[in-house]
């Protein structure tokens, strides 16, 4: 390592050079990759038991296999965003089987159960968008060769867990009555979560590495608004309200509250008139929401129980 | 280090057609070959593939480089 110093391997970057090896790499950039990459495999893997918890609410055989088939999607792309931190000599058994569950980096709303089928395809159409809206553009802007070869496999299969979503989102809308009404009360507390999983605004953000090093193309701000712009006119067709609208004169979505605000954990809504401060969301992230212990003890369980029913 | 204790690291190669070339698709964990193949068959499943196979990392001979292998990642699907 350090054949370069930061700035000569940002230059390097901004004229096309791909790194593909530690060799490569400056102290800052592999922290910065080693940052990125535990989100995405954490996230992945965590999405697993939280869709495995609301799988099993599936209607029939068939929509419990296709909701199998998601989560079995999901492990893989754990899986290999974990491979590639083992070649950055990151101790993955650590990371898998020994890491307090509140050092986990998924988003806040992977802490939260998801109690139904239709808060299931709810988060296939709005937190698989987010994924897509991010590993898209890391897919398309990062300099990290083998992450890139890799996004691939995993953009192909996100878009089917994507399609499955919105398909069944519309399925249950235009079957009115209670289907509906799960589907409204699914987007009422997640679409916030959603707006809230690209973190914090551009103007406080801390450390923009990730952009310097092109380890990604489009700032918080700008992915933030290329998932409200899939997700809001998504709603505004099936009927179901979101705070938020389409500006049909700029073609912009707009949110209709100040962001950060306030959630309340007990009745599990938004109080959209009640801004706060980042600082508060940091504090929430930090303390975790509901599930946080239980969805890793889930995955670590799967290993340890095949493990003893072996062994005995 | 990394990965689990007695668990060796097989890069995995397939062609979606039988007139293809051979191309790393991507890399695994596994105690043996045989659960190599079957993670293997099961995490890249995105395409039919018409063959794929495995083979340890450990048993790559370096040709034109000393140093270790270049970091493989998965090939741009076609």
């Amino acid at each position: 390592m350090a054949q370069f110093t930061d700035e000569q391997l940002q230059r390097k970057i901004q004229e096309g050079f791909i790194v593909e090896s530690e060799a490569d790499m400056t102290e800052t950039y592999k922290k910065a990759l080693i940052g990125q990459l535990t989100v995405q495999g954490d996230t992945e893997l965590i999405s697993a038991p939280a869709y495995y918890m609301a799988a099993r609410d599936a209607p029939s055989t068939n929509t419990m296999v296709s909701a199998t088939a998601i989560i079995q999607d999901e492990m893989g792309h754990a899986n290999i965003a974990y491979r590639l931190l083992q070649d950055l000599g990151v101790d993955t058994d650590y990371l898998l089987y020994d890491r307090p569950p509140e050092k986990f980096k998924n988003p806040f709303g992977f802490d939260q159960p998801l109690a139904n089928w239709a808060e299931l395809v709810t988060a296939n159409a709005l937190y698989d968008r987010a994924g897509i809206t991010l590993l898209s553009d890391v897919h398309r802007n990062t300099s990290y060769g083998p992450l890139k070869r890799a996004l691939v496999k995993v953009g192909m299969e996100e878009n089917f867990h994507l399609r499955h979503g919105e398909v069944w989102m519309r399925r249950l809308c235009e079957a009115g009555g209670e289907g509906r009404d799960l589907v409204q009360r699914a987007v009422d507390w997640m679409f916030p979560m959603g707006v809230e999983w690209f973190g914090l605004p551009d103007d406080r953000k801390r450390h923009n590495a990730q952009l310097d090093f092109k380890l990604k193309g489009m700032t918080n701000d700008e992915l933030r608004t290329t998932w409200m712009k899939a997700v809001v006119p998504l709603c505004e067709q099936l009927g179901i309200r979101v705070p938020a609208h389409s500006n049909e004169e700029t073609g912009e979505v707009e949110l209709e509250y100040e962001l950060p605000i306030a959630w309340d954990p007990d009745d599990r809504v938004w109080l959209l008139d009640e801004t706060i401060t980042w600082d508060d969301v940091w504090e929430r992230w930090r303390a975790r929401g509901p599930m946080n212990e239980e969805f890793v003890d889930s995955v670590r369980r799967s290993r340890f129980q095949v493990e003893s029913l072996l062994a005995a | 280090m990394g990965h689990l204790s007695g668990e060796h690291l097989y890069e995995i190669f397939a062609r979606q057609k039988r007139e293809d070339r051979l191309e790393h698709v991507g890399t695994i964990s596994a105690p043996n070959a045989a659960l190599a193949r079957a993670y293997a068959w099961q995490t890249y499943d995105e395409q039919k593939w018409f063959e794929m196979v495995v083979a340890p990392r450990e048993s790559f001979e370096a040709v034109n480089r000393d140093e270790e292998p270049f970091t493989l990642g998965p090939v741009e699907a076609r």
